[in-house]
Order: C-alpha cells, then structure tokens, then sequence
C-alpha cells in the first residue's frame, strides 16, 4: 500500500448534451452541466494533490466522438498563465480540460447521436497498454508482444472511473463486454458513477467482472462528496473502507430482436461473423416446444421480472450453407 | 515450369551425341539435383530464412536472437515481431466463417521417454508443461464456454490425467504436479485417442470435440489398427490437430489432414509456442456438420440450452451448494431448478442445464465480430490533414518516415477502413488482439 508508485486514473466523461439538458431540468435532483464540470474538475484536483506521483488521463465521449481531454503525460499545449492564486497543475489541468471541452461542444456535433462511450473506454485502455508498454521495454524486453499483462505495474493500479449520464445502448453491447474484458484481463479496475438517466446493466457488469465499484448517484446536488468518498481512494486503500457494494447483479438475457427476458433459452453452438445485427431475421416464435426458442444474443435484463419461462427469440443463420466454403476450414 | 522445360531441353542438345543411356543418367541426375532444391525452397519457405532448427544451431538464448540496430535500440527488432503479427492478421480469411462457441477438447500430452530429450530447453517434458499451462489459460480466456480434458501418453498406455472440465483452474491442477507426469516408456497414439474420444463420446453429435496432441516421440506403439481408430474419429467428427517436436510422421499428419485438423512440426520453442497458441480461435466449422442433417435447415440440430441464472446478494441467508455441499451465503440459483451453484458457467448438478452468465456469453461472441484490419498509410502524401497524433493513445506520429518494410507503414500510422482514423502500431496490435473493438468506430 505504502509504494513510491502513485495510483493512474482515468477519467470518462459522458458528455452528452441532450442527456445533460434533461438532467438540467430535473425535478427532484437538477445537476447542469457547468455546475458538473466545476465538481469534476475539484476531485481531478484531489487526485493529483494526493501524491506527487499520480498520473491522471481524462476522455470525454460525445455524441458519435470521443476525444481526449486531457493527460498528465502530455506536454503542456501553450505556456499556462501565472496566476498567483492557483497551483499550477490545478491550473494547467482546470484551463486544459475546459478549453477542450469548449472547443469540442462550438464544434458541429449530431446531438441526437449516442454517446461514443465505447470509444471513450476503448482509447483509455490503449492509453494504458501504450504507457504500461513503454516503461515495460525500459525495464526488460519481452519479445512476446501478445502477453500484454500489466502484472509488474500492478503498484500503479491503473483504473477507468466512467461518470455516465446515458442509458445502455443496445448495439454497443458486444464492443462494450470486449473492452471489459480486457481491462479484465490487464487488470484494470472499472468504476462507474451513473449520475443520470436509468441504472445502466452494461456498467454494474464492468463494475462488477473488474472489481470496481458501481454507484448510482440519487442526491446529484451531492457529487462532489460521491465521487470523493468512494472513487478517491486507490483500490488497495478501499479494501479497508467500506466502499458501495453490488447487491444483485442480473446474468439473464434478452434476445436482440424483442428484448424478451429469458431464464432458459438455446443458444446456436456456432455462429457466424457478420457485421450485421446478429438477429436478422425472426421466425414466429413457437411456444409449444422449449427447445425450438433460443437466443443467440443476449442483452443484459434490466431489473428482476416477472417470470418468463420458454419466451425466447429466434434466430437463424443469415447464411445458407452454399456460403460455407471448405477451403476456410484452416485458420 | 517452363525454365525446367527449357533446361531439360538444353541438356537434351548438349549431350544429343552422347549415348542415349548417358543422356538418360545426366537428366536423371539433373532431376535429382532440383528435388533437392526444391526441398531446400520448402524448408526455407517452412521457416524465417536464417533460421535452423533447434538442433542444428549451437546454445541460444531467446534474448540472444534479438539484435540491437545501430543505434543501440531495439525498437527495430520489436518492429519486425509487430509486423509477423500484422502479416498473420492479414492472412486470415475475411469472409464468413462459422466459428463453433461451446468447444470441448483433449489435450493429449506425450509423457514417453523421448520427452526427455533437450533439444528444447530446459527439456522437451518441461517446455510442454510449460506451454500446456499458458495454453489452457488463454485457451479459456477466449473460449469461456469450452472444456478441457487431459490424457497422458506413458509406457504404452493412455492414461486420464484431468477430467473434462470448464474450469480452468481444474485443469491447471491436474498438470501441475510434475513429479507425477515424469515420462516413461513409449507412446501410444492409438490408445490415448481411444481414450480421449471414449471421454467425448457422450456429448452429442453436433457439439465440437477435438483432440490436441504434442508428440515428441517418433514411434507410436498401438495395439491394434491405428487406421481404424482414424476411421472411427472421422465418423464421429472429432478434429485431431497435432503438434510434433521431433518431425512430421506419415500418421500424425494423416489423422490431421483426415479430420480437419491442423499439423505442425516445431521448430524451436518460439515456433513450438506459435503452433499451440494458433489452435486457441475456435476452429471453422467443418462443411460435414452442417450438412449432416436432413439438408434442410434445421438450426435445432445446432442449439445448446442454457439457462441464465440470477446471483445471489453476497448478504444473503447461508444455504448449502449442490456442488460442493458448502455452506455459503453467494452463488448463482439455476433457472430450471433453483438450485444454489457455486460458479459459472457450469452444468447444474441437479438438472444438467448448462448455466451461464451473459458476459461469458459475449465473450464467446467477440471472434464473430472481428475489428477489420488496419491498412498502413504507405505514402506522407495520404496522411490526412489535422492528424498528428494516434487517434487512440494520442502518442505523436514519426515526424520523418522509416524505410519501407513489408506489412509497416513507413510513416507509423494504420488506418481504420471504417472510421478513418489513424493510430499507431501499438495501438494496432492492441486492438486487434486483446481489446476487440476500434477505439474510431466503437465496434
Ligand atoms: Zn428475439
Ligand atoms: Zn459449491
Ligand atoms: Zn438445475
Ligand atoms: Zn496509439
Ligand atoms: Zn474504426
């Protein structure tokens, strides 16, 4: 715990407008955007200020682009302004962050695209394995460059805080669960503070394969206090506090196409790869005969429903086996 | 073709008023002399160019192959590893393929004296253990839904080592004691395969069983008719694949090529670690299972049941598991009988429904949706305007262009076909092989 290392963070910041307009007009809780921007940055602050160590990367996503705001690594852009009254990191990270931000939002975006979160996430963990990578080969060379562990850096505890304001989406599921799955396996802790909209199912599983902590924010007014009470701290330093829990996360499915819940469905053994939604075609559904109802995609179920016992989608291979060529069976 | 016509042609007219029995020994030994160039071109296309067999060179270290440029770095070396990466991504087939999710494979390990041997360092028994571990590892780690069993090859006998398992820390365990896998003996193929599809023989038809032997030996001593064990194999559609360390026998490579499976001899530990690791992307279909049926469609045949299973609050009342009769608050209650399982996935001990979680679901789905290969940028004049930077690490781009090599880009950058975006080539080959999705296009 008490290492010369410091602790890497990195930021996603869900930016989208439509989503913050709404939660600008929130009834109970109304939290805009500015108002987040000022709490964001005071806890990026806090991160820094703990240890001089500390290295800190923020990403933002906005509608269909992700874009990096900011990276303790990267060379100051233009010589930041003395200002007698601020610490001048605070000040280079607050002026960067917000110049961006801004420059980002004149630019023309397409409000009603989502939110390229995935990217966001995507683009944090290169970020990560480039570091991780560059001061690998100072320390020794491993010429195996498919083993991407980041086992020695475990000191740094590299981890992704995604602060999202989205609902899930559901075409983003597939891109979303791979880049879990890395950051699973280059250990990378995934937290998640959903600040508006719906509980997302995507980001309590990231949370909940990395080790990470997911929080759904009720007092918005309150952020500030949330993201410093349990994102602060590294993770080794958590395991002493009580950081929030998940109490129940739900491992059923729902196919693409109706988004039924399903308890048991059949699954195809194989599949093929399209680039295509991998539903493409629905076959009325028989609900005499369990076995013929399967699901080949399955979407995470929001909350625990009512029970649904064979309910399930069907799916048939786009492809006919004229496309199945023998000549592919090498790989 | 033609220069060999030409030759022969030439030769004809030299020696035209020698006797014809002399012309006959010169073309003979003409044709003998290209067989054997000919062979050398194999070999030298079989493996990187100045590279020898393991028991043709001399003591080496892996850090000994790799050389510093003239500046004294050793990003070139690097580059050149990065560019065998690229260059086997782009081999592989673009087009559809029908990749098979629930796999369920055996492992067959060579423990017969000929294990022994050290042409491979430390010895062939130790690097197979070795290897085997970080195969099974990566092998789960990509094919969550698999299992994997373990038999043995040992004087003469097939011997279970691990049952079949979807756990890969099972597995592990069953390699794990070294002292108990010391080989012995000589091998028998037919034995162990035996075994090994007695083991698959309960599954039903249309899943995908394989069969994965390291064979270091050059013998194989069989009780009976190996030719009828690689009969029975393809009926049942089991894939033998086959990794030899010695040299290719007539055998090994007929029970591959007959069931679909891939051969390979290794050359070196490097080598020897490449073949294993290409059999972890599930196998492509064979065109036999799909034809199998009535012809017709009938996507039936193809399905799995599963059933998705609700976790457990960790604060919730203690209850005793079906699996391993633990009193535990956590764990996963099955859909079907509501019974308490410890992990996932599994099959339940009570109904036999196969439980899995969504993830690991996704997980098996992710080669189904592979990112497109990058292209490298070849030419400054196609560097779009405003793009510095690596679009996914934000890592400035080269200033000044590299000499040109195969399958680089001379100015560090790859292109996205979808998104258009530039990133460098670290970022290429950690998208491509761990993350799974384009940081551009988010898919
Ligand atoms: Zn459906
Ligand atoms: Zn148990
Ligand atoms: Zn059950
Ligand atoms: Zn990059
Ligand atoms: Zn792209």
């Amino acid at each position: 715990m008490d290492n010369h290392f410091g602790s890497h963070l990195s930021v996603v910041v869900d930016l989208s407008p439509a989503q913050w307009h709404r939660a600008a007009a929130d009834r109970d809780s109304p939290l805009a955007v500015d108002a987040f921007v000022s709490q964001l940055l005071a806890f990026l602050n806090a991160h820094i200020a703990l240890k001089h160590e500390n290295s800190l990367a923020v990403f933002a996503a906005f509608p269909g682009k992700s874009v990096m705001l900011y990276a303790s690594t990267d060379p100051p852009d233009r010589p930041t302004p003395i200002d007698p009254n601020s610490y001048p990191p605070f000040k280079r990270l607050d002026s960067t962050v917000t110049a961006r931000i801004t420059a980002q939002l004149a630019a023309d975006i397409h409000p009603e695209e989502p939110s390229a979160l995935v990217g966001a996430i995507t683009k944090a963990l290169c970020c990560l394995s480039c570091s991780s990578r560059h001061c690998e080969s100072n320390l020794l060379f491993l010429p195996d460059i498919n083993r991407l562990s980041l086992g020695h850096d475990e000191a740094s505890d590299p981890r992704i805080l995604v602060l999202s304001v989205s609902p899930d989406l559901a075409t983003s599921y597939i891109p979303i669960m791979n880049s879990i799955f890395s950051a699973q396996k280059l250990k990378i802790t995934i937290d998640a503070c959903q600040i508006f909209g719906p509980d997302t199912v995507f980001l309590q599983q990231a949370a909940h394969l990395t080790g990470g902590s997911y929080l759904y924010l009720d007092r918005r007014d309150a952020l500030l206090q949330y993201l410093i009470m349990s994102f602060l701290p590294p993770p080794p330093i958590r395991k002493v506090l009580a950081v929030p829990t998940q109490d129940r996360i739900d491992f059923r499915a729902a196919c693409f196409c109706h988004k039924n819940i399903v308890d048991i469905g059949s699954c195809a053994q194989s599949a093929y790869p399209s680039s295509a939604s991998p539903c493409p075609s629905v076959p009325p559904v028989e609900q005499s005969s369990p076995s013929k109802h399967y699901s080949v995609s399955m979407l995470p179920v929001r909350r625990p429903a009512p029970q649904h016992q064979t309910v399930a989608g069907e799916y048939t291979p786009v492809s006919s086996s004229s496309e199945w060529d023998p000549g592919h069976q090498r790989i | 073709m033609p220069p060999k016509h030409i030759d022969d042609m030439d030769i004809d007219s030299d020696y035209s008023d020698i006797s014809i029995e002399l012309g006959n020994i010169s073309k003979g030994r003409n044709r003998k002399g290209k067989a054997t160039d000919k062979r050398k071109q194999d070999k030298g296309k079989a493996k990187a160019k100045e590279q020898a067999y393991t028991w043709e060179a001399s003591f080496t270290r892996s850090w000994d192959t790799v050389q510093e440029d003239e500046a004294g770095s050793l990003q070139t070396s690097v580059e050149d590893l990065m560019a065998r990466g690229r260059r086997r991504r782009l081999l592989a087939p673009a087009s559809a393929i029908r990749r098979t999710i629930i796999r369920h494979l055996i492992l067959i390990l060579d423990l017969s004296s000929a294990m022994m041997d050290r042409d491979m360092r430390p010895t062939r028994f130790d690097l197979m253990l070795q290897y085997a571990r970080e195969f099974i590892t990566e092998w789960f780690d990509q094919n969550p839904l698999g299992q994997i069993g373990v038999v043995g090859m040992r004087a003469g006998l097939g011997e279970r080592i691990g049952e079949m398992s979807g756990n890969p820390q099972e597995v592990l365990k069953s390699i794990s004691d070294r002292i108990k896998l010391e080989p012995t003996g000589e091998p028998s193929l037919q034995n162990a395969i035996e075994i090994a599809c007695g083991t698959m023989s309960h599954l039903p038809t249309h899943s995908s069983r394989e069969i994965l032997i390291i064979f270091g030996s050059l013998t194989t001593c069989d009780p009976g008719n190996i030719h009828d064990t690689l009969e029975s194999c393809f009926k049942s559609k089991v894939r033998i694949s086959v990794v030899a360390l010695a040299a290719e026998m007539k055998i090994c490579r007929d029970l591959c090529d007959k069931t679909g499976g891939q051969f390979g001899v290794a050359m070196n530990e490097g080598h020897f670690k490449d073949l294993l690791f290409e059999l972890v992307p599930p196998p492509a279909q064979r065109a036999i299972t799909r034809t199998a049926g009535t012809g017709t469609t009938n996507p039936a045949a193809d399905l799995m049941m599963m059933g998705f299973p609700t976790r457990l609050p960790d604060a919730s009342p203690r209850s005793l598991c079906v699996c391993h009769s633990e009193m535990k608050s956590q764990g996963f209650l099955c859909p079907r009988c509501l019974s308490k399982v410890c992990d996932v996935p599994t099959d339940c001990d009570i109904c036999g429904l196969m439980i899995v979680s969504s993830p690991h679901l996704a997980r098996s789905y992710h080669h189904l949706f592979p990112v497109k290969p990058y292209d490298a940028v070849q030419n400054e004049s196609d560097i779009l305007e405003g793009s510095t930077a690596c679009h996914a690490c934000a890592r400035p781009f080269p200033t000044k262009a590299a000499p040109a090599k195969e399958g680089l880009s001379p100015v560090g950058r790859y292109r996205c076909p979808d998104c258009h975006n530039d990133f460098c080539s670290e970022c290429d080959v950690f998208v491509h092989d761990v993350v799974h999705c384009c940081p551009g296009c988010g898919k």
